[in-house]
């Protein structure tokens, strides 16, 4: 599983940070999400997923492999 | 497409305190897109199902500005309270972006986390009054109220002498019960208050949220004084009311289910779960989630057209058994973790990391400190607030 963000459309709401710390951050700036690190262990798949998932604008891509598809 | 009648007024009652209105799940049985009327005459769409109301909420077709015409409101109380907001959660994108991220930075996860030893004492402190003083006593009165009040004045840096102040605005602001004149001059106390205490900070600047905000946004240039008068109006009636009520019916909550409590009280790991539980549980934003579309939005076989409104109510969708199983169960152990308590889409709460961090400290020193607490009288006297959040009027409790 691989992650990317639509920064553009975060929000902050630090959802992802709570529920994958060790994937995600918010910048300093503005508190739009960074991404720590982009290739997920197949341990923490569902966290990142669940992460995804409740993202309230959609802002987590995640790809299996090359492809990158919307949660 | 199938006609919709219009059979239901909102708004609904309540048959029982710490449930939505029953009509809810009637309607997700039976009707999930429905229309109901409001108290203008206007028809609005009903929404029940998770995820119906989690994909309005995120659509770029719908709005939230609501001196768009036909913007939905659930009562004219209401109308005239929302009426004078003008900030970023009557916004839409590109402005509500830019203005939510001048803010972000204080809302933080990470930053938010600094604050949990400010909390811890904060609640210690609380809790010996308490003890001090012996019950019977008020748990609003001297927990529930007292902790979101003393967070604000910290990050604001505000003379907690005034807090009487602010829950008193806010409380009439936020109130179903007033006229609507009542409703707007509380939201011009608060603003008028504001713009005292930014004209203060605009020469002596200090280490606070609304000194950052005149320094970085204001004096450069980006945001207005009267922007920023609204900016904080909201961090305070967004504060002050929703973690009081959470607070108070969350503990009114766990005292109903006593085998929930003794799991909690057995085993204090259970806290963060215990907290996302009570939040999608309780839904106590019960009157926000109302919308306007601006383009046609499909859900299944029904269309939303462009101008009409839309009320999308948390409370029906975090007791939705597609996604909760057993909903009208109060279970601490569940993973509750997908619920809207905080609504969802972009206006999504700004605060909802402090407000996590507030409750989960409370939660955690409660019943650790008090483990016999329990209510002083007979729970049916107790008075429900007929307001935009959902709450207690009073919590009379003895230990």
């Amino acid at each position: 599983m691989h992650i990317s963000v639509a920064a553009e459309r975060c929000i902050g709401s630090g959802n992802c940070v709570e529920l994958a710390p060790r994937y995600f951050d918010q910048r300093d700036l503005d508190g739009v999400v960074e991404v720590l690190v982009s290739d997920v262990d197949a341990g923490d798949e569902s966290a990142v997923a669940e992460a995804a998932d409740i993202c309230p604008v959609s802002a987590i891509l995640l790809g299996v492999g090359g492809g990158v598809s919307s949660q | 497409m199938t006609e919709i009648k219009t059979e239901h007024v909102w708004p609904f009652e309540r048959t029982s305190p710490l449930d939505p209105p029953p009509v809810f799940a009637e309607l997700r049985a039976t009707c999930p897109v429905s229309k109901v009327s409001t108290w203008n005459g206007r028809e609005a769409w009903l929404l029940t199902r998770y995820a119906d109301i989690r994909a309005v909420l995120a659509d770029p077709g719908i709005s939230s500005d609501l001196t768009i015409e036909g913007f939905p409101e659930p009562t004219p109380t209401v109308a005239a309270a929302r009426g004078g907001q003008k900030n970023f959660a009557r916004m839409d994108p590109p402005k509500h972006d830019e203005h939510r991220r001048m803010l972000a930075p204080d809302f933080k996860i990470h930053h938010v986390a600094e604050l949990r030893g400010y909390l811890n004492e904060l609640v210690d402190v609380l809790l010996d009054r308490m003890e001090q003083l012996g019950g019977p006593l008020d748990l609003v009165d001297m927990l529930a109220q007292p902790v979101p009040s003393s967070v604000i004045c910290q990050i604001l840096d505000l003379p907690t002498e005034r807090s009487d102040f602010f829950q008193d605005r806010v409380k009439t602001w936020m109130s179903f019960d007033n006229p609507p004149a009542v409703a707007s001059q509380a939201n011009q106390d608060i603003l008028d208050y504001f713009s005292e205490v930014v004209d203060e900070r605009f020469d002596k600047p200090g280490d606070d949220l609304i000194s950052r905000m005149i320094t970085n946004q204001v004096k450069a240039g980006k945001l207005g004084k009267d922007e920023l008068l609204h900016i904080l109006q909201l961090l305070l009636v967004g504060g002050f009311d929703t973690t009081a009520n959470m607070i108070a019916l969350g503990t009114l909550t766990l005292l109903n289910h006593p085998d929930q409590l003794a799991l909690l009280r057995d085993d204090p790991s259970l806290v963060n779960s215990a907290v996302e539980e009570l939040l999608r549980y309780l839904s106590v934003a019960h009157q926000v989630a109302f919308r306007l579309a601006t383009d046609d939005i499909e859900l299944g076989a029904q269309c939303i057209h462009a101008g009409e409104g839309v009320i999308a109510p948390i409370a029906a969708a975090n007791r939705d058994p597609e996604v909760f199983a057993d909903p009208d169960k109060f279970d601490i152990t569940r993973d509750a973790r997908r619920h809207v308590a905080f609504g969802f889409g972009l206006h999504q709460c700004l605060g909802q990391p402090l407000a996590r961090i507030e409750l989960q400290v409370v939660f955690s020193k409660l019943f650790v400190r008090f483990p016999h607490l329990r209510l002083a009288g007979n729970a049916d006297d107790l008075a429900f607030r007929n307001s935009i959040i959902y709450g207690v009027a009073e919590l009379p409790v003895i230990w």
